[in-house]
């Protein structure tokens, strides 16, 4: 049953190591340099204040070929889990249904529960292998330019493609494209739904549950024009100030800036002071006068591997439960 | 003998539609078995929960004495239009026998693909119908199974493909002592091989029995136009045909008939499946008899 499923398997396994080796070659060729800026500005000795140090190492490393490379590493660690459920999960029974050789496999001496287990444990096993390796290969490459940037690893985007998290998708990905074949019974249609469900697991993430896998940080500021990341007056004269966060690279989750009563402060702005008789110097020196302050929530990114292991193990909860359906399925249900 | 299939009152619907209906049978062993009908009578749909494919809707079945389940070592099943995996290869596909069946005869398996010239590192896909009907019985033949279940195995083939399949099918057959149950919708293909007959129309099973003792006990009638309702007890009336002055029909009487008013003649397998195909779709009407 082994030799069958990788068998059947390899010719999609070797378009995944083909995958690997072109994302791995590229972080290769890019990562030396990356590294070399990395010590060169002093970023990988820093251990406080270095925002400056950042911005010198970003002047530095955005020019250059590793830039992009660090665009590709993150896309392909968000796409993987897609193409996973879609071309290993998705056909795996349904096209066995669709070409009617589930009547040939099956009625060979092996039960349809262990033909399903083998394929799920063996294919399943190397979606997991495949993501960690990339993973570990983007986590770190990406290293000094999650450390450098404004979007640190632990805000929505990279951290889905950072961590032990991937293995996690891809495991759910996999299982959940075997799941839909099995119902849907249509190679195309399945692909296809598969396609949109994993798209929303992986939205389900950010937008969801994430926020509530950890105790978000909630945190004050003083108001000062340094500070202000950005200042929106409208013809009505209402007032939107933005203040930078707290913590550099952290994962916002809401961000107001308020007055003494507490309530996101709109102004409005006196037309002598911020209008057209007034200037910014009379404007900030109003805004000051206006005992303002930040009220902020967010995720430090030091709870960055605290969330990847409390994620991760959710997703295992669930690719396990989807199995779990699977194999009940192929044994009661798929007749 | 005993019984390698044994159903009671087996009923499956899909849905709404009910593909087989209250069908109580007892196949036993030993046999070549056709079971014919009509395209939609329910073969396939029989042969599937006797290989365990299909759970009943209602009703039992019993397949070697113990309910059927898919993946056992005792039933070879060969299904309709013959799946193999098109990407693999003939070799490929007996190191997948090899590897999912214990009991699996290396030499039966290589010495029939010899035997049909077949080129082990082609691949299934490019096989002709017929050679992918072979490898497909091959397949479930070096299984080494108590009882073979064939789907339409020659559906597909052409006239001499299906001939020589058939050869082979009764070559092993007789070699080994397997029971055999293989569905067709062609008397033709079923005639020269099988023993025992079951005809399934319209999802119910009108009769079922040895080949000679069915040829033995049915009669063409023909004589002077008269009611079938006067011929007489212990004779069925399987089918009836009328003209003005004559009237012919197929008659079933374990008794001899030697009522001089009649001519008698014996019947072929194809004319007795034919006609119970057409007592089906008559309902109870009199309806006239077509051969072909």
């Amino acid at each position: 049953m082994i030799w069958l499923t990788w068998r059947q398997f390899r010719l999609q396994a070797w378009v995944a190591v083909a995958l690997l080796a072109v994302v791995g070659i590229v972080l290769a060729i890019t990562a030396p340099r990356v590294f070399d800026l990395y010590r060169s500005t002093g970023l990988s000795e820093c251990t406080g204040g270095c925002d400056d140090l950042a911005d010198a190492f970003r002047l530095q490393a955005s020019t250059s070929a590793a830039s992009a490379a660090y665009v590709l590493g993150s896309a392909a660690l968000l796409l993987a889990p897609p193409l996973i459920g879609v071309f290993w999960g998705a056909p795996l029974v349904s096209r066995e249904l669709e070409t009617g050789t589930h009547r040939l496999i099956w009625t060979q001496t092996i039960s349809r529960g262990r033909w399903l287990a083998v394929k799920l444990a063996g294919i399943g096993l190397v979606a997991v292998l495949a993501a960690g390796l990339l993973s570990l290969l983007v986590t770190w490459t990406s290293g000094p330019f999650d450390r450098a940037g404004d979007f640190g690893r632990i805000t929505p985007l990279l951290f889905s493609s950072r961590g032990v998290v991937p293995l996690g998708y891809a495991a759910v990905a996999f299982v959940l494209g075997v799941a839909v074949g099995m119902i849907s019974r249509r190679v195309v249609v399945s692909m296809a739904v598969t396609l949109v469900l994993v798209a929303l697991v992986q939205l389900a993430a950010p937008f969801g549950y994430r926020s509530h896998l950890v105790t978000p940080a909630t945190g004050t500021g003083t108001f000062s024009e340094e500070r202000a990341e950005s200042l929106w007056i409208d013809q009505g004269r209402n007032v939107t100030i933005k203040m930078e966060p707290l913590e550099r690279g952290s994962w916002v989750l809401s961000n107001e800036t308020v007055g003494p009563d507490g309530k996101t402060f709109t102004g409005p702005a006196p037309e002598d002071k911020c209008g057209r008789q007034g200037s910014p110097d009379k404007c900030n020196a109003w805004l000051k006068a206006q005992n303002l302050s930040q009220k902020t929530e967010y995720v430090s990114s030091s709870a960055f591997w605290t969330l990847q292991w409390r994620e991760f193990g959710l997703l295992l909860v669930v690719a396990g439960l989807l199995s779990a359906f699977c194999t009940w399925w192929v044994r009661r249900r798929l007749i | 003998m005993t019984d390698v299939v044994t159903t009671t009152g087996l009923t499956k619907k899909y849905g709404r539609r009910t593909a087989l209906t209250d069908c109580t049978i007892g196949i036993p062993a030993g046999h070549v078995v056709g079971l014919v009908g009509p395209n939609g009578a329910g073969k396939s749909t029989l042969l599937q929960l006797a290989c365990g494919l299909l759970a009943p809707t209602a009703g039992a079945i019993e397949v070697l004495g113990r309910v059927p389940a898919s993946g056992s070592a005792r039933v070879g099943f060969v299904a309709q239009d013959t799946p193999v995996y098109s990407g693999l290869t003939v070799g490929e596909h007996l190191r997948l026998g090899a590897h999912l069946n214990p009991g699996w005869d290396a030499s039966i398996a290589e010495g029939r693909i010899a035997e049909l010239g077949l080129d082990p590192v082609q691949r299934a896909g490019k096989l002709s119908g017929g050679q992918r009907a072979q490898l497909a019985l091959t397949l479930a033949i070096a299984k080494r199974p108590e009882l073979l279940l064939l789907d339409e195995p020659v559906a597909a083939l052409d006239p001499l493909a299906r001939r020589e399949f058939l050869q082979g099918l009764m070559a092993y057959a007789a070699e080994n002592g397997t029971s055999v149950v293989m569905s067709s919708h062609l008397v033709a293909d079923l005639e020269r091989v099988c023993d025992y007959l079951i005809v399934l129309v319209g999802s119910r099973v009108r009769i079922a029995g040895e080949v000679d003792e069915l040829l033995g006990t049915h009669h063409r009638l023909s004589g002077a136009r008269r009611d079938p309702a006067t011929l007489g007890p212990g004779r069925h009336v399987v089918a009836a045909s009328h003209t003005d002055v004559q009237s012919t029909m197929v008659v079933r009487s374990t008794a001899p008939i030697d009522d001089p008013s009649w001519s008698v003649d014996g019947i072929d397998l194809e004319d007795l499946v034919l006609a119970y195909m057409s007592e089906a779709g008559a309902n109870g009407r009199d309806r006239v008899l077509e051969k072909r």
